[in-house]
């Protein structure tokens, strides 16, 4: 008696939580809920990966990393300052209405105004105007010439005029309507977003029927989730979860090189800094192979330049300063750089194990450093001080500008005028400057070139490593990850 | 009566007071969340712009006015993070941590209870020691490492409960467990000290002389006598359950408050974390407050302001 119903609930309640029906319902694990489902709102992972499926883009990257159209079918630089953009004549968005040249001038318009206040806008804020120009034709322009707007529009979610009117911003956060491959079902706060495919998409839109992201904190909650079965892709694992995942039945790990740099970072206008000969002692004295394959293990590779062969703009056959520790200690000891204390600036976000690495290393080779942990906002403020000699001695930081070109690194991390700069050279802000403003490629690429070299000679910053995005998921999905950090459902299918 | 009464509420208005104004300024003292609500690309002047549109480039004196003026109309504002009023993600979030507390307090209560009520009754049995170290070994457990065992072995080998989530009653059974563990001992330990007192009075020995048996005696008075000092201490119990959420709902991403604050502190989002702090004191104090007014019907010392 008392057996039978044991079993009974054994059975009841390996009933609710049977695994996802595969090819119908899709489970992704996020870590934490979307923070906004409106894509000209917040942009964090968590929410991109839901509403890039609600949305589509005015352009978009294929899975070799090259731009495609995606509403715009043509592009035309017509002038150093406008872009005519063509706009496809057979998208609708999910509530029937069709896409229009309207729609896409109005969605420039609004993540640009400062009034509406999208923390996006440094993205999108060198453009000036947006005009309806022909019956599927917009055309953009920007406060000067400016080569990656294109690279920019990757982001940019075309949303329906007339909804975003009617309802107001508020409502169209919480039931957003989009064009993408997925529309919209229900946001069940702090639980999860679901979306049932578009069925009348122009496109391609994937094998899945409905499709839900769901909210798991906890990374070792995530790979059980994965491993019972009730999740198909988890997100966020580090390279000693993944470990633990290969070799288990019925998972896989999927890596994939993102266009985030890790860098140490020096202020050259603070002594002993200052001194390009110090600076190589301190480049000399990091093991960067020893950080990747020691410490990371996850698949990461070391990079010589401030960009990954994924960024236009990336210059071949650049060798960054090779690790010579005893070199290193000899620069130290000659020029007395160790007697200076300098603080190495960080947050719990960053990866606690390199910043001691480096420090430890710097210490080896006789520098004075201390580790300075505060709270991110706090080392924010510090990292983007108004004075740049304010600015920390020392950081160790991953950079990605999500626009694969290497203005997006190089311009904010070694131009003077930006806040995050730590180098006053006005020969680099000049070359810096040309590589941001000039439509020509070559001239870019020559830029970049003399760029690499003069960063190279003075030793102004010490480029690490690409970092790579990890993703537990069911053996059965096929699916390549990209470098822009994006899940496009659509592009994902089941292997038998 | 009416004056102690208004005395208490006038006490419990200036704790929310209190509470409202360290909650506003103990954030502030943790840097300004603008930086972390910008892309890396923001430039001085997108910064500027963000701060203003969230009123932060107020001075400080300006923006606690401001708060307290809204608090006065209920108006608890917009999170900074997702745009919607606090109100409103609270009450989404408010349900599951009261289902999780119930189903921690239902644990807590069954298990904890008959493990006192023995150990009690066999205070001199070898197996009451076994037994008191069991309790103390489940409530040592820390529940982040706990809760993650649960789950591989019920949720990924055995496969006879979802590993994590919300939606349905199976989904309730983990978290309730892990958090009902804490509390557990403490009621086996108060029931155990109850009963024994209650054991040794005048109408047990009278009882056991008139020949009524063990489990007679047990079922028809002790218990119900031994449940006063048990349903007291539950008020006390219910606060412990809503701190130890914190962790039980990150691990078993059972979406209640508890989670939504971590994730609300990391990305200080100020508005929706003042909005769950003081809604935790308003409830702890309207408690208190509560309990100090069923004091006074009950003790008339106390009522009168204790002269004695």
């Amino acid at each position: 008696m008392i057996r039978t119903s044991i079993r009974g609930i054994v059975i009841a309640t390996s009933l609710l939580s049977a695994p996802a029906l595969m090819a119908q319902d899709f489970t992704v694990n996020l870590v934490n809920e979307p923070s906004t489902l409106d894509p000209h709102q917040q942009w964090n992972p968590d929410s991109y990966y839901v509403y890039r499926n609600i949305f589509d883009n005015v352009v978009t990257r294929d899975d070799a990393g090259e731009i495609v159209p995606q509403i715009a079918t043509e592009w035309n630089q017509v002038s150093d300052t406008e872009m005519v953009l063509t706009i496809r004549d057979d998208v609708t968005f999910h509530d029937g209405e069709p896409l229009t040249a309207e729609d896409v001038a109005f969605s420039v318009q609004r993540i640009t105004n400062p009034d509406f206040g999208s923390p996006q806008l440094g993205q999108f804020n060198q453009i000036t105007g947006a005009e309806v120009t022909g019956d599927y034709e917009v055309t953009l322009t920007t406060d000067g010439a400016y080569p990656v707007l294109l690279a920019q529009l990757v982001k940019l979610s075309v949303v329906p005029k007339h909804v975003v009117e009617d309802v107001g911003d508020e409502a169209f956060n919480n039931a957003p309507v989009g064009s993408g491959p997925y529309a919209f079902e229900a946001w069940n706060r702090g639980v999860d977003v679901t979306l049932t495919r578009n069925d009348d998409y122009w496109g391609d839109a994937g094998p899945f029927e409905t499709a839900s992201f769901v909210a798991v904190p906890d990374a070792s909650t995530r790979v059980a989730n994965l491993r019972a079965g009730t999740a198909d892709l988890i997100v966020s694992i580090d390279s000693d979860i993944a470990r633990q995942l290969e070799g288990q039945p019925g998972v896989q790990v999927l890596t994939a090189p993102t266009e985030r740099v890790a860098f140490m970072g020096m202020n050259t206008t603070r002594p002993p800094l200052d001194d390009p000969q110090v600076r190589k002692a301190a480049m000399m004295a990091i093991d960067r192979e020893g950080i990747v394959q020691g410490i990371l293990a996850g698949g990461e590779t070391v990079v010589d330049q401030m960009a990954t062969p994924s960024h236009f703009g990336y210059v071949e056959g650049v060798e960054a300063i090779a690790y010579d520790p005893e070199e290193a200690a000899r620069i130290v000891e000659e020029t007395g750089a160790g007697e200076t204390p300098m603080q190495f600036a960080t947050s719990p976000v960053f990866d606690q194990r390199i910043v001691q690495a480096i420090q430890q290393m710097l210490t080896e080779a006789g520098f004075n450093v201390e580790i300075s942990m505060t709270d991110m906002s706090t080392y924010l403020q510090a990292a983007r001080a108004p004075e740049q000699t304010e600015r920390p001695y020392l950081s160790f930081g991953r950079w990605s500008c999500a626009c694969q070109d290497v203005d997006g690194v190089q311009f904010p991390l070694l131009h003077s005028s930006s806040s995050w700069s730590r180098v006053n050279d006005a020969e680099l802000d000049g070359l810096l400057e040309q590589g941001r403003t000039s439509l020509d490629e070559d001239a870019r690429m020559a830029a970049y070139t003399e760029v690499q070299k003069t960063v190279q000679d003075n030793a102004y910053i010490l480029p690490l490593y690409q970092a790579v995005a990890l993703y537990g998921a069911s053996d059965k999905l096929e699916w390549t990850p990209t470098a822009n950090e994006s899940l496009f459902l659509n592009r994902m299918s089941w292997s038998e | 009566m009416s004056v102690f009464l208004l005395q208490r509420l006038g006490q419990a208005l200036v704790a929310i007071f209190g509470v409202m104004t360290l909650v506003f300024f103990i954030q502030r003292l943790t840097g300004d969340p603008t930086y972390l609500l910008v892309p890396e690309t923001a430039t001085q002047a997108d910064i500027e712009a963000m701060r203003r549109s969230l009123g932060l480039d107020q001075p400080l004196v300006v923006q606690y006015l401001n708060y307290l003026w809204d608090m006065l109309r209920f108006d608890f504002g917009t999170s900074y993070v997702q745009n919607v009023p606090v109100t409103q993600i609270i009450a989404s979030r408010l349900p599951y941590t009261l289902q999780l507390a119930a189903g921690a307090l239902f644990v807590a209560f069954v298990i904890g209870l008959p493990v006192g009520l023995a150990m009690a009754i066999w205070r001199k049995h070898r197996f009451t020691n076994v037994l008191m170290g069991i309790v103390l070994g489940a409530q040592s457990m820390p529940t982040f490492w706990s809760g993650i065992l649960m789950i591989m072995v019920f949720g990924v080998w055995l496969g006879w409960l979802p590993p994590s989530g919300s939606g349905s009653f199976a989904h309730l059974v983990m978290p309730s467990i892990a958090l009902g563990l804490l509390s557990m001992a403490t009621y086996a330990r108060i029931a155990r000290s109850s009963i024994l007192d209650e054991m040794s009075k005048d109408y047990v020995r009278s009882a056991r002389a008139r020949g009524v048996g063990t489990g007679r005696l047990v079922g028809k008075h002790l218990i119900r006598n031994s449940l006063i000092p048990v349903i007291s201490i539950s008020a006390l119990e219910i606060s412990q359950l809503l701190a130890g959420a914190v962790i039980v709902e990150t691990v078993f991403a059972w979406p209640g408050l508890g989670q939504l604050t971590v994730q609300s502190v990391q990305s200080r989002d100020f508005v929706v974390v003042q909005g769950i702090v003081l809604l935790g004191a308003f409830v702890t104090i309207s408690v208190n407050l509560l309990a100090d007014i069923l004091y006074g019907v009950v003790d008339p010392r106390i009522r009168k302001g204790g002269k004695a």
